[in-house]
């Protein structure tokens, strides 16, 4: 875990959105959305997740070099965090009904990750940002949005284009 | 001698002995004057043909690099991969020296990271070992801590090569061999399912992976060290490469819209861009419109992988499970 800011004032599990962050376009139009959707209106609160998938120990030369990639991805993921924050802030969220959450972990699939923070972080609700990804990559890489979808289970899903 | 003279820890070996355990093995007539011994084989471009590598105590006569070629490219030089013969026994081995690259693959317009890994292949041959649908050996550490793969000679060619030869004509592949290469090709796919329960992408699936001994004739997966950065699905990859190679058995090679265009263009005038691979625009996946007797089952295990496809594989278990259904249907 990289960095964890969470936010223990939310106490109603249905009014707690979990947004899904990754520093792509896509993940600024879901936080620009709830910002929209959700801002200034009382009893919300929002986590903005952010995970970021740890390539193999094999990828790295040595420990050195992993050191300083775990580095340099929780500095971009702070500086990303920061900015979704003024979003929602100025959306009408209040700066204690805002959480983060940066979290470096090995994902076999990053929407099953997503899903597992879903449920510690007892919200009830996951927006995602969709790509709008061709059918050759949905089908040699697959779909993170599509995934959760599929997936996901006694919760609601917010999937925003 | 070398700079890098062996410490001697590892060097249990006079240049007499040497001389005599090479005359033994490859005959006294072809024993070099001079012997050059590595034990640190960071530099593999400087280790040549009679020199000898001495890896946890045991002495290789390097041989040739070997080769590889890849869809009409020229075959080109694997300086880090060489033959060799195990000076002690005389058996014949690949040393898989350490090269570590990285560089971003392009399939189809796709672009992902790729990286090569002697740790992967290594942690692979240990957990695959004894299991006839791998090629098989181990792994030790150079002088220098390189990680150094040690393998089994596999005498052979492509499964790939090797179904070409089958059948007097598509028809006659199709009856009298196919569902034996199936039943050979599910084994393989059993072994892949078997790397991704335990985590591990074999990361470079393609046709001339799969190599057939010519004695046992037992076909066998080479190659582990690459890996690539994947996105939502881990083993999207793998899957790409083991429908690839499904559609190529089941057509008895790449059936393209240029050779059909060229000699079936009732046919090729029967295609649309839907029964095509996904990936390779070029390639017939809807093979039931070329070669009719081609069941419906089978078939659409195929079409996972074409253009129209509204459905992928997620995974290698459903692909065992369809294609083990087409399979026992025929």
């Amino acid at each position: 875990m990289i960095s964890k800011d969470r936010n223990t004032r939310c106490k109603s599990k249905d009014k707690n959105i979990l947004i899904a962050v990754d520093g792509s376009d896509n993940a600024n139009r879901a936080v620009l959305y709830v910002g929209d959707f959700l801002g200034g209106l009382p009893g919300f609160c929002v986590t903005l997740l952010n995970i970021i998938s740890e390539p193999p120990a094999d990828y790295f030369s040595g420990k050195n070099e992993r050191d300083k990639w775990v580095e340099e991805q929780g500095e971009k993921a702070e500086k990303m965090m920061e900015g979704y924050r003024d979003i929602l802030i100025r959306a009408g969220f209040t700066e204690d009904s805002i959480s983060a959450v940066s979290a470096l972990q090995d994902c076999p699939s990053i929407a099953e990750c997503i899903l597992g923070h879903l449920r510690e972080l007892n919200s009830s609700t996951v927006v995602v940002g969709r790509r709008g990804i061709t059918r050759k990559e949905e089908f040699l890489f697959g779909s993170t949005s599509s995934k959760i979808l599929h997936e996901a289970k006694d919760c609601s899903v917010w999937v925003i284009k | 001698m070398p700079e890098n003279k062996a410490p001697d820890y590892v060097m249990n070996f006079s240049d007499e002995q040497l001389k005599e355990m090479i005359a033994e093995c490859v005959g006294a007539e072809r024993v070099p004057k001079q012997i050059s011994i590595y034990t640190d084989t960071s530099d593999f471009y400087r280790i040549d043909y009679d020199d000898v590598v001495v890896l946890d105590g045991r002495p290789y006569l390097i041989r040739n690099n070997e080769r590889e070629g890849r869809f009409g490219i020229e075959e080109q030089q694997k300086y880090w991969v060489k033959r060799a013969r195990d000076l002690t026994d005389g058996s014949t081995k690949i040393l898989k020296l350490t090269f570590l690259e990285r560089f971003e693959a392009n399939v189809g317009g796709l672009s992902f990271e790729c990286f090569r890994s002697p740790r992967k292949e290594a942690r692979i041959l240990e957990l695959v070992r004894g299991d006839s649908n791998f090629m098989q050996g181990h792994s030790v550490t150079d002088s220098a801590g390189n990680i150094i793969r040690i393998l089994d000679f596999i005498r052979g060619r492509t499964f790939a090569d090797f179904i070409l030869e089958l059948g007097d004509s598509h028809e006659d592949y199709f009856h009298r061999n196919l569902p034996a290469v199936l039943d050979e090709f599910i084994e393989l796919v059993k072994a892949i399912q078997f790397l991704h329960s335990h985590g591990e992408k074999h990361g470079d699936i393609r046709r001339d992976h799969i190599i057939k001994e010519k004695q046992t004739g037992k076909s066998a997966w080479i190659d582990f060290d690459f890996n690539y950065l994947h996105k939502e699905n881990m083993f999207g990859y793998d899957l790409f490469g083991l429908g690839n190679i499904l559609v190529y058995l089941t057509g008895r090679g790449d059936v393209t819209i240029q050779n059909l265009k060229e000699k079936d263009p009732m046919v090729f005038g029967r295609l649309f861009q839907d029964d095509m691979n996904i990936i390779f625009n070029n390639r017939v996946v809807n093979l039931q419109k070329v070669f009719p007797y081609i069941p419906d089952a089978l078939n659409l295990v195929l079409l996972h992988f074409s253009v129209g496809a509204n459905v992928y594989y997620e995974d290698t278990v459903q692909f065992l499970s369809d294609l083990q259904e087409s399979r026992d249907k025929m």
